[in-house]
């Protein structure tokens, strides 16, 4: 048998200790790469002196010309390194998505090394080069010796390493991004939460002092009540479905019979933000197509509630512009899927298209009374249970307006 | 009619009616003048017409279309001698206020939520002298 063969099957591990030969033994390697290549680079200076050598533009090369090859790569970074990844790495041009996928090792981690270069070809061949002076320009001048392997064993260690920090990285990512959004919920929220707390001690200052404005002070107080238990409720509901405790207490009902009694709701005035600005009443009509039959549904009541409310509140909100009109309530049902769809069209200003991508993301139709959060809470009821939930602007028949839809799948 | 520190009629915008009306009715109690605001893009309107009777514009930050600082500095440019305070449940600091072409110093900055009686001590204790 060859030596390639035998170094194949038995696979064998060399140190090199001339520079030049471990930087031509490095860059062969890369070369030489058909699937993979992961790297693991100590310090932003090594990022660095290896771009001197060129190797970062060899990477972005071989994964322009080998659609096959994908690169990972775990480098510290500083603003140069970031710089240079901007320019030289990331691939704009094709809409395929990049072949080189980089993440930076963050020095307050636990896990990490700053001794070493570790480099792995398709899975079967790994060079590991020591960085000696980090204080070094020169690739040749910072490094120590290197060993190469094609064993097995070896290489698979080192594939482990690899994948133990790059998850290590995506985890931190995943935890900056998710405190960065914890700290902007908990900034609207107690921002939204003062307006009615003011409303409510204000006034009851106003109360005690002068008597005379009772009747007035009295409905303000309580509608900004009503408006902060809404808020504290959202916010609660949010934390549930983000921490993924949302529960649901589903039994089986009619869902015609739902639609009425929220819209009976309404009627009296009940559920609606019956307080309008500037005193202009806005006067609503509710009409049904709702299908003849019953319509039975497993699903959890109270949060079913929740969604046609939180629709018809908005479809009620944005027909303030528009002085009021009509709000058509209807049902489809949809045997292919045994699905039941509801539909919700208002007269009022549309959707802009603008909202329209996010309009079910949090903080997004941010109305004057709430912070935007029911169209989120409302999906993600919706989605809990199975079904889906979306919106469109009424076009057919030059009508204005929008329609929201829901679907729930039947009993 | 409540002469203090010579502030009689206030200019106030707030994009929340229930706080608006009720700053407007706490300080009408106390005997000032307070002309209400909503929409601060029409309250600058008609500011523009008429401005030389207000002697202090309490001003909202957090607004739409227009926020409290671009207000002021608007309501500024027509009439430099009016006192200013802002009321924000934001925590807003002298140092925020350094686009503001007037000195941060002579600013009165009230925090939501705030108590009736605790806003027009405040704005009592607003001297002449500052402006």
């Amino acid at each position: 048998m060859n030596e390639m063969g035998k170094e194949f099957i038995f696979g064998i591990t060399r140190i090199i200790s001339e520079p030049i030969k471990i930087k031509n033994l490095l860059i062969d390697l890369i070369q030489s790469a058909t699937f993979e290549i992961l790297l693991i680079l100590p310090t932003s200076n090594a990022f660095l002196r290896k771009n001197r050598i060129g190797v970062m533009q060899i990477l972005k090369k071989m994964t322009e010309d080998n659609p096959k090859l994908l690169a990972r790569i775990l480098t510290p970074t500083n603003n140069i390194v970031d710089k240079i990844i901007k320019t030289v790495l990331v691939n704009n041009y094709d809409g395929n998505g990049t072949k080189i996928d980089i993440k930076s090792i963050e020095e307050t981690s636990e896990i990490t090394i700053n001794t070493v270069t570790i480099i792995v070809i398709d899975r079967k061949i790994s060079l590991v080069i020591e960085k000696e002076d980090d204080a070094k320009e020169d690739f040749m001048e910072a490094i120590g010796s290197a060993t190469y392997s094609s064993s097995r064993p070896t290489v698979l260690s080192y594939i482990s390493i690899f994948q133990i920090l790059w998850n290590e990285s995506k985890l931190f990512e995943k935890l900056k991004t998710h405190d960065k959004m914890q700290k902007e919920f908990i900034n609207i929220a107690s921002h939204e939460m003062k307006t009615p707390v003011q409303a409510i001690l204000g006034y009851i200052e106003l109360f005690n002092e002068y008597p005379d404005t009772n009747n007035k002070i009295m409905d303000a107080i309580f509608r900004n009540a009503i408006r902060l238990q809404k808020l504290t409720q959202d916010i609660l509901d949010v934390t549930k479905i983000e921490s993924n405790t949302l529960i649901l207490h589903k039994e089986s009902f009619n869902l015609n019979e739902k639609i009425r009694s929220v819209l009976e709701d309404f009627n009296k005035g009940i559920q609606a933000n019956s307080y309008n600005k500037n005193d202009h009443f806005v006067n609503i009509v509710y009409k049904t197509k709702l299908l003849e039959k019953d319509i039975l549904i497993y699903a959890d009541k109270i949060r079913v509630y929740q969604v046609i409310s939180n629709l018809l509140n908005n479809a009620i909100k944005c027909m303030h512009k528009t002085k009021g009109g009509n709000i058509t309530i209807s049902t489809i049902e949809n045997k292919k899927d045994n699905k039941v769809t509801v539909g919700i069209k208002d007269e009022g200003t549309g959707i802009d298209s603008e909202i329209m991508p996010n309009l079910f993301n949090k903080f997004v139709s941010k109305s004057e009374n709430g912070m935007g959060l029911g169209l989120f809470i409302s999906k993600s009821i919706i989605e809990a249970h199975g079904g889906n939930i979306w919106a469109e602007n009424n076009l057919y028949n030059d009508e204005r307006g929008s329609t929201f839809f829901f679907s729930l799948p039947l009993f | 009619m409540s002469y203090i520190n010579n502030i009689k009629k206030i200019f106030l915008v707030d994009d929340e009616y229930d706080l608006a009306m009720l700053f407007k009715l706490g300080l009408e109690l106390e005997g000032f003048i307070v002309d209400m605001f909503v929409d601060p893009l029409a309250a600058l309107s008609f500011f523009k017409n008429d401005y030389s009777s207000y002697d202090l514009a309490l001003l909202d930050i957090k607004m739409p279309n227009l926020n409290g600082y671009e207000l002021c500095n608007e309501m500024v440019k027509i009439h430099n001698k009016i006192k200013i305070c802002f009321i924000t449940a934001f925590d807003v600091q002298k140092e925020d206020l350094q686009t503001i072409p007037i000195d941060p110093n002579s600013i009165l900055i009230l925090h939501k939520p705030i108590s009736i009686k605790f806003m027009i001590q405040r704005l009592k204790e607003q001297k002449d002298s500052i402006r």
